[in-house]
């Protein structure tokens, strides 16, 4: 495909992600913070929230799962996810973070389980979105292109 | 944990966040302006560093980490003398979050997550934008 319609796909699908909420401004600011001296610094730094969250999330099956919940280690979790999200830019998991913490707060056992299953919904979702951002990225410059920045 | 990035121009600044995307992101803002910047995971490994005799110009302090939150570590680093400019970091944090974290001694609260401007903000506010180091 012809490098000038690569990067308006790339941008048309960066848009989407904004408008439809996955992602919100910090992401921009990552973005904002990769130059010459770190090329890879987004890729890096979503590559280890993926990692954080994958872990994050299987510790909260385990710890909900349990006879006797221990909200507090659930409230601890979220509180990480919610954090990491947000420094990334995935507002929409964040967004279901915050919603998770009050459950965890009123110890509901079961608004947490649906929170799980929202958060872990959401999480994938934007990991698909994100490594398909980043597979575009690459197809541009493979064509010899650079990759447009929406700023 | 401590990480220390070697700087040419003298500032220092400790970063202390038990997240470590957050760490991540706050350790490209400070390599981009220059300051060297090291790590502590919770507020107990902060108190150990500055009691090892470790001396910052900035310290920024999220405010819930488990073994020693923001403002446990704030009080006590206040209490062994600690006159470094102390900036809390907290998302969603209620006004009385504030109030205590304030109260415990810190200088200022910023809403994470950290953006480019906000920091930069932080930077100017206690001077570490001219490469000189506060008095502590």
């Amino acid at each position: 495909m012809e490098i000038g319609k690569l990067q308006r796909r790339y941008l048309d699908f960066t848009s989407t992600l904004f408008h439809e909420g996955f992602l919100d401004n910090q992401f921009t600011q990552l973005q904002q913070l990769q130059d010459e001296s770190s090329p890879e610094f987004v890729l890096e730094v979503v590559t280890l929230f993926f990692e954080d969250s994958e872990k994050l999330l299987d510790e909260l099956s385990r710890t909900l799962d349990q006879q006797a919940v221990d909200f507090k280690k659930v409230d601890a979790h979220v509180h990480q996810l919610k954090g990491s999200s947000a420094s990334i830019g995935a507002q929409r998991v964040k967004n279901v973070c915050v919603a998770f913490r009050n459950f965890c707060e009123e110890m509901n056992q079961e608004g947490c389980l649906r929170c799980l299953r929202q958060v872990r919904n959401e999480y994938f979702l934007v990991k698909n979105k994100l490594e398909t951002l980043f597979a575009l990225e690459q197809q541009i410059v493979a064509a010899g292109g650079s990759v447009p920045m929406m700023w | 944990m401590a990480a220390l990035a070697i700087s040419s121009c003298g500032r220092r600044a400790l970063l202390v966040d038990d997240n470590v995307i957050n760490r991540m992101v706050v350790r490209k803002l400070m390599e981009e302006q220059g300051i060297a910047l090291e790590e502590a995971e919770n507020g107990k490994k902060a108190v150990e560093l500055v009691k090892e005799g470790r001396v910052f110009d900035l310290i920024l302090m999220d405010r819930e980490m488990l073994v020693m939150d923001g403002p446990q570590a704030t009080k006590q680093l206040r209490s062994l003398g600690v006159t470094t400019p102390i900036v809390a970091l907290s998302a969603d944090a209620m006004q009385s979050d504030k109030d205590s974290f304030l109260q415990a001694g810190a200088d200022d609260f910023v809403e994470k997550p950290l953006s480019i401007d906000k920091f930069a903000l932080v930077l100017t506010k206690y001077g570490l934008q001219d490469g000189q180091a506060a008095d502590q």
